[in-house]
Order: structure tokens, then C-alpha cells, then sequence
């Protein structure tokens, strides 16, 4: 393998890490306020097509990206309307609307398209790519960092600016205490569901940016059920990260790389099994986790 | 408040009720569980709404929705349940929805720590802002309580059952904070089942019963007895405990040891035994390792070294069925936690645990007739107050869940029973009929062991005291030997001489 090679491994990866990235920011944001949001999945898909349909019809990028970051907020506003106001179960909601939104984009797609699989072409134009040509005096990081949109760049900022909220806002402290016990929020005047319902639609915008990247980023495309599970797998970061939005950016890293891996070795390995690779990533993952930090848990009992 | 009314369903909680307080005057509101009053103050705090009925504070009418507008109006609550957030320090608690800010959006928590320190200094109540409120004992939490509702500029303050979960050095330092508090001009309304503390602070006392006002009176006009009668309907004798034989041994714990997490054990070689006939009081100050010991009684936990033998079978390490089976019940100390499944019906609460029985069950199939007579004839007996045994157990009142729960324990009719804090939060006329139902058990010769951080209820019951300190017995009692200034000493980890 030379070096060249890798470097492009590397750009596939920052590639693949940011819809998982924007959507495990999303999933924690939620969590932290007591929220179990299943429906990221279908935020995702949602605003991956959204930007492609609207695309379509008007090549320009700005007004694509904002349809797409638009649909994903309101498939998290109808979550949180059912999940919050009227209390129904965290997985019936999200597993429905994820099966929805899958349907729904499949059969708007036939309307539109008149067929349905890949949608592509039309003159549909893709996100905005920053080219660092200073970098030009190393091959390898120059092809690093090719063509990564400015959204490539956001997903780690928006980690850092969670990150800040969490630390030094009132605002990031109510949501906080939100997460911690509803009831007492409530008692002292913070409207708890109106934070919680907060949470989920800007979760949704996050998947809103990250479904726009991921039908956007590189070649402008939209395919049935594109994002294939990427929304779960984005959970399992978050909950690696146990939330914390910095170690996000990490197991979404970790995350993107399995997904990466899983294409670069098509060429070699049987593809049937690198498609799997990134799902198996995740299950072996959490599990390794999990045993750890059951582990840790245990050790101090242990030793006494 | 005048003419308060507030009705759940068929249930009026309160009807037309009318209060006045005045300012720098504690008023105590008691009366029987389920009575209304936890309601009548959730309705003046904002957190429910009255049918009908209208609050006026210096004069003025308030419309009071929500806790924020109660707030506003310098109404404050300190609620039978502790609304803390554990993770958080103290001062982050004291001034959370008031946060002193610093360019609008930034949590300033170098001021915040100022002014609880500043607030500490003016009101003589001392804590450490940097501690979190997960490491702070009970008293000190509802310390964190109190200065918080200061904090927000509350002139008047209401608690709801404050010295229910404290221990009695703690009770003695929170009256001395209620009297500061009027002293410094606060006026306050104290819900409580302690008719003791009622003598000790208030100036004046309103008596409730099935939702009605039934008295108000000065203070010094009053007696605990009258009190009493007002509340029960009825006066009440003192209990002379016989002395009975006792039988064989139904309980010993053998060298209990349980690890803990930051390398002490949480219990520590512990040996425990009783008898038939026997009731064998644990005192201690709460956090001294009590929860644990039950947890492993009842084999919720798994310990690292001794045995436990129920009636003669070894259950260590055993699984919970198994430890019921063998003649254990157990009234959990936590009945929220514990002790019931909030969203389920009285019925499904109240077969919990007898749900195996033939009559109740045949074939995995419930006997759905059986089942709600067992659960009717239970609540009866135990005289809990419910609207429709259909009805989800949360919307009981705190007393009644607890009186619901020892019903059910109780009539396990099981050889051994562990009552943790029995009586908590229940009326005076509550605690007596169940006192009598615990004796009533001892004399048909099983062994109770019970838990409580309540020294009277001790010192009533049990036969025998063990004095629990740190995850150790410190100490061990007979009833002729044991006075509350012993016992007491070795709660608080002192030593007793010669
Ligand atoms: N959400 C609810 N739904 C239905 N009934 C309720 C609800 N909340 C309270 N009640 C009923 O209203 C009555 C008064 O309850 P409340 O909690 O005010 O009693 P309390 O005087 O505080 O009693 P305790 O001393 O046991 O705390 C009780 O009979 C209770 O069952
Ligand atoms: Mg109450």
C-alpha cells in the first residue's frame, strides 16, 4: 500500500465520519435530556432526500442544504410531539417514523422520478468543497484533506460548541438537570419538555447536516434507503462516547473508519462480507465496551 | 387562600378550604394520611390547580399556575421529596433557574459560589458550595433545600414532611432553622405527622381531615391530645408490651461482609440474630450500611464473605424467590423504589409476592375475582384510602402507598419479616394500629427485623436494640438496658466507657 493510497483511506474516512459524526451529536444532545431518540435513522434519510429532491429542482446548494436541515427538524419535531407531549414509547415512535420515512422517500421518489433506486445527475450540484492548496507542498496531507466540504469542517465545531454548551450556558446546565430529573426541573420553574422537545428537533437539524453531506458531499446522489442504518450506528457512538460530545468525535472517527474500510475492500474481500464489516464494528464494539466497563465497575469491589 | 376546592375524579382532596398566614408566623397544617394537604400546597406552589377557590397574598389576588409564578410571587417549597439534582454541587443547586450570568449566556459559578456563601453567612446555615449533593447526608441536603428556596427570595416557605427522613440530631437543628427563619421575617407553613415538633415551633395549627378543615387553633391553646383526637376522630392508648416466650432462632446473620466501592466495606463482619417471638430493632443513623444489610437479606445483592440463614435454610447469595420461599418478606425502606410499581393498579400492588397462591392463580391463569377481593380485603384491613382498586398506586398519597405495602408484607403470614422504616410518613393514628399489627405478629411467634432511623419507634417495639455504625454493630441492647442517651452515643459513633 503506499502512501497515497492511505492518505485517500484517511479522506474517505473524515468522509464517512461526518453524518455519523453530526448524527451521534444529535443522539447524545437527546440523551442528555433524558431523551431516547431511535428516530435518527429516518432524520437522516429524510434530509438526504429533501436536499436531493429540492436539488433537483433548483441546483443551488444553499437552498438544497437548508430543505435538507428543514426536513430533518421536522421529522424530530413530529418525534418529539409524539414522544414528549403525548408520551408514547421511545422505540414504538422511532421505529415507526424510521419505517415512514424510508417508505415515504421510496414512494415520493417514483412520483417524482418516475422510478425508483438512484436518483442522480439532472445538473444537481454538490456541496461546496474547500481545497487547502497550501498544503500542496505534501502530497499526503494535500490528498488528506481534498475536497472536504465546509460541513466536513462544521461537524467538529458543532462537537466543540456542544461541548462548551454543556460546560458554560444556563442554558446547557438546565438541559443538563433536565437529563438528571424532570420533576425537579419542573419544580423550580425550567419547563422540562420544553428543553426535551428542544433537544429533538435540534437533533434533527444535526441529522439534517448530516444526511445533506452524506447525499451531497461527494458525487450527488440519492438511493433508496441510502443511509442504511447509519443512524444506529451513530447511537452506538454516542453511547461509546457515553455521551460526551469531544469522545463523540472520536468513536464516530472509529465508526467512519469501519465504514471506509468496508468500501476500500471490496476490491480484495468478498463484498457481501465488508458491507457487514461496519455492522459487525458496531456490535463488537459496544460489546468490548460494555464488558469494560462492567469491569471497571466490578474492580474496586473486587480489591476490597 | 380562600375557598380552595380540588377534586380528583369522585375524590374531593380538598373542599372549600380557607387559610390565612400571617407574616412571621409558623403555621402547622397536620391531619390524617390522604387528608389533602400535600394537594392544598402542591395548589398554592403552582403545581397542580385548584377547581375553584382564589390565593391572595398581601391582599393582592395571585393567579399561581406554575412553580415559576409561585416563585415569583415569593412562595417557595421544600416537598417531601428532595427536588435535588445529585450530580451537581451544592451551589449549582442553590441558585439553578436563578444563575448569575456573565455575558448573558455564561453560567458565572464563580458568583454563584459567592452568593451562597454570602447566603450561608446571613442565614447562619453553613455548607460547602463545591460539594456535590450525591456525597451530602440527608440533613445536609435538605439544608441545600432550604437555602436554594432562600435563595430564589422566598418570604414564604412551606415544607412538606421535613423531618421525615431526618435523624433526630438533625430534626432538633432544622426546628432551630424554621424558628431563625421567622425570626428573620419568613412566614411558614410546616406539613407534618410529629405533633412534638407542632408543640415545639408553630404559633398556630389547622387540623385536617378527608379533604376538610377541620380546626384551627393558637398554639397555646392546645394539646397534643386534643391534636390527636382531631385528627384520628378517636383518643389513643398507650401499648403495654408484654413479655412473651420466645422460640427458635428464624434469623442469624454470620459474618456478613459486603465490599464497597472506595475500598471500605459498606458492611463490615456483621452478626445479627432473631428469634421467634422476637422483634429486633437496628438503630442507626441512616447511610451506616441499613440499606445494604436488607439488600442482602433479601438477596437483591451478592456479598463476598458470611452466611445468612432464614428459618433454617442457608440463603446466601441466594436469588430473591428463593429467599421468600424460605420464609422472608420484606417491607423496602425506599416504597417508591422498592416497594411498588407506580403505574400499576391496587390490585396488581397488592398481590405482588402472593401471586402464586392457588386461590389467586391456577395454571398461570389469574382468578380475577380472587384477586380483587384479596386486594379489597387487604386495603380494608389495613385501611387504606383509595378511590377504585382500578386506579394506579401513584395516585395514592405517600401514607397510603406505605400502608398498602406493610398490608401486603404483613399478611405474607411468613416466619421472618424485615420492616425497614415501617411507619414513614404515615399519621399518628397509622402507626399505631401498625405498631399493633407488628406486635400482633410477634406474639404469633415470628421474628421481625426492623430497621428504622426513627429512636421512638426503636425504642416502642423492639426487644432488642442493635446499634448500627459505619457497617458495624456497635453496640447491643436489651430493652431494660437501653436508654435513648446510649443509644444515641454509639448512633454517632461514640464509645460507650465501663
Ligand atoms: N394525582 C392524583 N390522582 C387521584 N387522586 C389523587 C392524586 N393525588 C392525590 N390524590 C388523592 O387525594 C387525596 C389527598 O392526597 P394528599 O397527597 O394531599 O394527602 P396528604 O394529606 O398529603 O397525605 P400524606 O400524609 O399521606 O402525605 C388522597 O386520597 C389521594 O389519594
Ligand atoms: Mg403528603
Amino acid at each position: 500500500m503506499n502512501n497515497l493510497y492511505l492518505a485517500a483511506v484517511i479522506n474517505t474516512t473524515f468522509r464517512y465520519t461526518t453524518p455519523v459524526l453530526f448524527a451521534a451529536l444529535g443522539s447524545l444532545f437527546c440523551t442528555k435530556a433524558a431523551v431516547f431518540n431511535v428516530a435518527l435513522e429516518g432524520q437522516l434519510l429524510a434530509a438526504s432526500f429533501v436536499a436531493i429532491v429540492a436539488n433537483y429542482y433548483t441546483n443551488n446548494v444553499l437552498i438544497s442544504l437548508l430543505a435538507g436541515v428543514a426536513a430533518g427538524a421536522f421529522v424530530a419535531w413530529i418525534v418529539a410531539i409524539f414522544q414528549i407531549k403525548w408520551k408514547v414509547r421511545d422505540m414504538v415512535v422511532g421505529t415507526a417514523m424510521n419505517l415512514l420515512v424510508q417508505s415515504v422517500t421510496a414512494f415520493l421518489m417514483q412520483i417524482i422520478y418516475g422510478s425508483r433506486g438512484t436518483v442522480q445527475g439532472f445538473g444537481m450540484v454538490a456541496l461546496t468543497k474547500i481545497n487547502l492548496s497550501f498544503l500542496k507542498f505534501s502530497p499526503f496531507l494535500y490528498r488528506m484533506f481534498e475536497d472536504l466540504s465546509t460541513i466536513d469542517y462544521l461537524g467538529y465545531i458543532v462537537a466543540v460548541l456542544i461541548f462548551i454548551y454543556f460546560k458554560k450556558t444556563v442554558s446547557g446546565f438546565h438541559h443538563l438537570s433536565v437529563g438528571i430529573s424532570g420533576t425537579a426541573a419542573d419544580s423550580l420553574g425550567v419547563k422540562s419538555q420544553r428543553i426535551q422537545i428542544r433537544a429533538v428537533v435540534i437533533s434533527g437539524i444535526l441529522c439534517g447536516f448530516g444526511g445533506v453531506v452524506h447525499a451531497m458531499g461527494n458525487v450527488t446522489v440519492f438511493a433508496e434507503n441510502m443511509t442504511s442504518g447509519r443512524g444506529f450506528i451513530a447511537m452506538g457512538a454516542a453511547s461509546m462516547a457515553q455521551s460526551h460530545p469531544l469522545v463523540a468525535i472520536g468513536s464516530s472517527l472509529f465508526f467512519g473508519t469501519m465504514l471506509s474500510l468496508s468500501k476500500t475492500l471490496q476490491g480484495y474481500i468478498n463484498s457481501y462480507f465488508t458491507e457487514a464489516i461496519p455492522y459487525l464494528c458496531t456490535v463488537l464494539a459496544i460489546t468490548v465496551y460494555g464488558v469494560i466497563v462492567t469491569m471497571q465497575k466490578r474492580k474496586p469491589a473486587m480489591k476490597a | 387562600m380562600k375557598h380552595i376546592t380540588k377534586a380528583y375524579g369522585p375524590l374531593v382532596a380538598n373542599d372549600d378550604i380557607s387559610l390565612t398566614l400571617n407574616k412571621g408566623e409558623i403555621l402547622a397544617v397536620v391531619g390524617e394520611n390522604g387528608a389533602g394537604k400535600s394537594t392544598l400546597m402542591k395548589i398554592l406552589y403552582g403545581l397542580e390547580s385548584a377547581d375553584s377557590g382564589e390565593i391572595l397574598i398581601n391582599g393582592e389576588v395571585r393567579r399561581i399556575r406554575s412553580p415559576y409564578d409561585a416563585i415569583a410571587c415569593g412562595i417557595g417549597m421544600v416537598q417531601q421529596h428532595f427536588m435535588l439534582f445529585p450530580p451537581f454541587t451544592a451551589a449549582e443547586n442553590i441558585v439553578y433557574g436563578h444563575e448569575p450570568k456573565s455575558r448573558t449566556v455564561f453560567f458565572n459559578r464563580r458568583e454563584a459560589v459567592k452568593s451562597v456563601k454570602a447566603l450561608c453567612t446571613q442565614y447562619g446555615m453553613y455548607i460547602d458550595p463545591d460539594v456535590k449533593v450525591a456525597d451530602c447526608p440527608v440533613g445536609l441536603q435538605q439544608r441545600i433545600e432550604i437555602l436554594k428556596v432562600l435563595y430564589q427570595g422566598a418570604d414564604i416557605i412551606i415544607f412538606d414532611e421535613p423531618s421525615a427522613v431526618l435523624t433526630p440530631q438533625e430534626v432538633t437543628e432544622l426546628l432551630k432553622t424554621i424558628k431563625d427563619l421567622k425570626r428573620a421575617g419568613k412566614s411558614i407553613i410546616l406539613i407534618t405527622h410529629k405533633l412534638s415538633e407542632v408543640m415545639a415551633v408553630a404559633d398556630r395549627v389547622m387540623v385536617m381531615r378527608l379533604g376538610n378543615l377541620i380546626k384551627v387553633m393558637q398554639r397555646e391553646e392546645t394539646s397534643i391530645e386534643e391534636m390527636s383526637f382531631l385528627m384520628v376522630g378517636h383518643t389513643l392508648k398507650t401499648r403495654e408490651i408484654q413479655k412473651i416466650q420466645q422460640g427458635r432462632q428464624i434469623l442469624s446473620v454470620e459474618h456478613l461482609t459486603l465490599a464497597g466501592t472506595a475500598g471500605k466495606p459498606v458492611i463490615d463482619d456483621v452478626n445479627i440474630n432473631v428469634r421467634g417471638g422476637e422483634i429486633v430493632g437496628i438503630a442507626g443513623v441512616s447511610g451506616n450500611g441499613q440499606s445494604e444489610l436488607i439488600q442482602c437479606l433479601t438477596g437483591i445483592r451478592k456479598f463476598q464473605s458470611g452466611r445468612i440463614i432464614i428459618n433454617g435454610t442457608d440463603v446466601s447469595n441466594c436469588p430473591v424467590q428463593e429467599n421468600r420461599d424460605s420464609g422472608c418478606a420484606c417491607i423496602p425502606e425506599d416504597r417508591y423504589f422498592w416497594g411498588n410499581a407506580a403505574e400499576a393498579t391496587l390490585v396488581e400492588n397488592s398481590i405482588m409476592s402472593h401471586y402464586k397462591k392457588t386461590h389467586l392463580m391456577k395454571h398461570g391463569i389469574f382468578n380475577k375475582k380472587n384477586t380483587c377481593t384479596f386486594a379489597n380485603d387487604i386495603m380494608a384491613e389495613f385501611d387504606v384510602r383509595y378511590t377504585s382498586d382500578r386506579q394506579a398506586i401513584q395516585e395514592l398519597s405517600g401514607g397510603n402507598v406505605q400502608k398498602l405495602i406493610v398490608a401486603r408484607e404483613i399478611m405474607q403470614h411468613s416466619p421472618f419479616l424485615i420492616a425497614a422504616e415501617p411507619t414513614r410518613g404515615i399519621d399518628i393514628g397509622a402507626i399505631d394500629f401498625i405498631h399493633g399489627k407488628l406486635l400482633e405478629k410477634r406474639e404469633q411467634g415470628d421474628a421481625i427485623l426492623l430497621i428504622s432511623s426513627e429512636l421512638t419507634e426503636i425504642f416502642a417495639l423492639s426487644d432488642r436494640i442493635y446499634v448500627m455504625y459505619e457497617g458495624r454493630i456497635a453496640g447491643e441492647f436489651t430493652r431494660e438496658e437501653a436508654t435513648i442517651d446510649k443509644v444515641g452515643l454509639l448512633m454517632m459513633g461514640g464509645a460507650l466507657d465501663g
